[in-house]
């Protein structure tokens, strides 16, 4: 078996309840319910476990992770166990004199979801009035020591006006802006076809996003990435299947990565059956694309093939239906026709606003 | 972005901290870590937003006296510079 590196973050998804719809969300389609979410201690113990491990950073996510009471109480506990806490919030929930109980809990660092600069094209992603809130909560995090990033995702329905979104971001005035094209998995992958971008789209936006950096280089940091389906090599998503990372949903099933989930045949042990070291070194689903012997060619003899791992697993089955195949994003691959096709597909067919796409349902 | 002059008082940037990786002491900042090999740790550790660049120069001239001078500006100098562009200092 290959030698089994420690993992450096946790992502800790600590609901799917969540009170926005976004139609590019990354949870699964099928997401779980209140009743069965793990407790306080649970996750206390979790985080305590991760830090032992050797993990550093803690991202607390959801659904939105402000839907939990206890918020506050997993920040101190994975501030009090050494871990950098990370808290990724859509800012619905979350006022002022909470946020700034969250800092005094031990929060290293706040990212903010925004979905677009005009509030009814914002609303209408988000599936719900969200976009005043969000102001609301970045002028609060600009009052409070704390690091603050806003996350921007972009896709076809708005990156025609990438330009005033940047000016947007500035006005909200983050450390960091992080430009995110959609990724396609979950909820996204089922509105592929109303998200993904055109090529123009996507090099318009490289160059818009270049000017920007340099413009305000020294007062915002920018950073983007190319969308996976128009770049040449795949990403080494997730650093590498249980290389760098793992999750835990809010159940406490423990997955290399969000998507994990689609792929057929995973069993995904839970935290309230095992300890973290024992997941991470030997359960099945972590050992499954981890090494080389998995592989097919062109990845098993690519010279490539320790810098991307072949792709994603995830989306070369949600492609493929084949999990070993090579990510259909590489231009190597067998199959990247796959992605060829729908680059061509999204280049034919009009950019219009749509309502047949589908909005995240809340779990029950 | 320009290098730091003499009265420059270098601190931690947003969401940037020691942090401990193993017996190495590392900084994390939000995205991730960044490894510190020894002389830039020994610069690092004088980052606190208070002392200047000049005192910094001098503290680690004072503690590295067979050094030469020069060379310890042009490291704390570059070192700093290098770390702004990452963000994890401001100055």
């Amino acid at each position: 078996m290959a030698i089994v590196d420690k993992p450096l973050a946790l992502i800790a998804e600590l609901t799917h309840r969540c009170p926005l719809h976004c139609v590019y969300c990354s949870n699964p389609l099928e997401m779980v319910a209140a009743k069965q979410e793990l407790a306080t201690e649970d996750w206390i113990r979790v985080f305590q476990e991760a830090r032992q491990l050797g993990v550093l950073h803690l991202h607390l996510t959801g659904g939105e992770p402000a839907a939990r009471a206890d918020l506050k109480d997993l920040i101190q506990a994975a501030h009090a166990a050494g871990l950098y806490a990370n808290f990724i919030t859509s800012g619905i929930g979350v006022s002022e004199s909470r946020l700034g109980e969250l800092i005094e809990s031990g929060l290293d660092h706040v990212q903010l979801s925004i979905q677009d600069s005009r509030e009814d094209r914002a609303n209408w992603i988000a599936g719900t009035k969200a976009h005043a809130h969000k102001i609301a909560f970045a002028t609060a995090a600009n009052k409070l020591p704390v690091a603050f990033t806003v996350n921007l995702v972009v896709h076809r329905q708005n990156l025609d006006h990438l330009e005033e979104m940047i000016a947007f971001a500035e006005e909200l005035a983050p450390n960091r802006l992080e430009i995110a094209h959609t990724q396609y998995y979950g909820w996204a992958f089922r509105n592929r076809a109303q998200l993904m971008p055109t090529r123009e789209q996507v090099e318009h936006c490289l160059s818009t996003v270049e000017e920007a950096q340099k413009r305000l280089s020294g007062k915002m940091r920018i950073d983007c990435v190319v969308p996976d389906y128009y770049a040449r090599y795949p990403k080494a998503c997730m650093g590498g299947w249980g290389r760098r990372l793992l999750l835990i949903d809010p159940a406490g099933q423990a997955l290399p990565c969000h998507a994990a989930g689609v792929i057929p045949g995973m069993k995904f042990d839970n935290v309230r059956d095992h300890s973290l070291e024992w997941i991470w070194n030997e359960s099945v689903a972590f050992n499954r694309f981890r090494g080389e012997e998995w592989m097919l060619e062109p990845c098993r003899s690519c010279e490539r093939r320790t810098q991307d791992f072949g792709g994603c697993r995830c989306q070369a089955f949600l492609l493929t239906a084949d999990a070993t195949a090579t990510d259909p994003a590489c231009s190597l691959a067998p199959k990247h026709h796959l992605v060829t096709d729908q680059q061509i597909a999204q280049r034919d067919s009009h950019i219009e606003e749509t309502t047949s796409w589908s909005y995240r349902a809340n779990p029950q | 972005m320009p290098r730091p002059s003499d009265s420059s008082r270098p601190k931690f940037a947003a969401g940037c901290r020691w942090g401990t990786h193993g017996e190495e002491r590392v900084v994390l900042f939000p995205e991730g870590m960044i490894r510190v090999e020894a002389t830039g740790l020994s610069i690092l550790e004088l980052v606190d937003g208070q002392r200047e660049v000049a005192q910094i120069i001098s503290d680690l001239a004072a503690r590295y006296d067979t050094a030469d001078p020069a060379r310890i500006r042009e490291d704390v100098l570059s070192f700093l510079e290098k770390l702004h562009d990452k963000r994890v200092v401001d100055y």
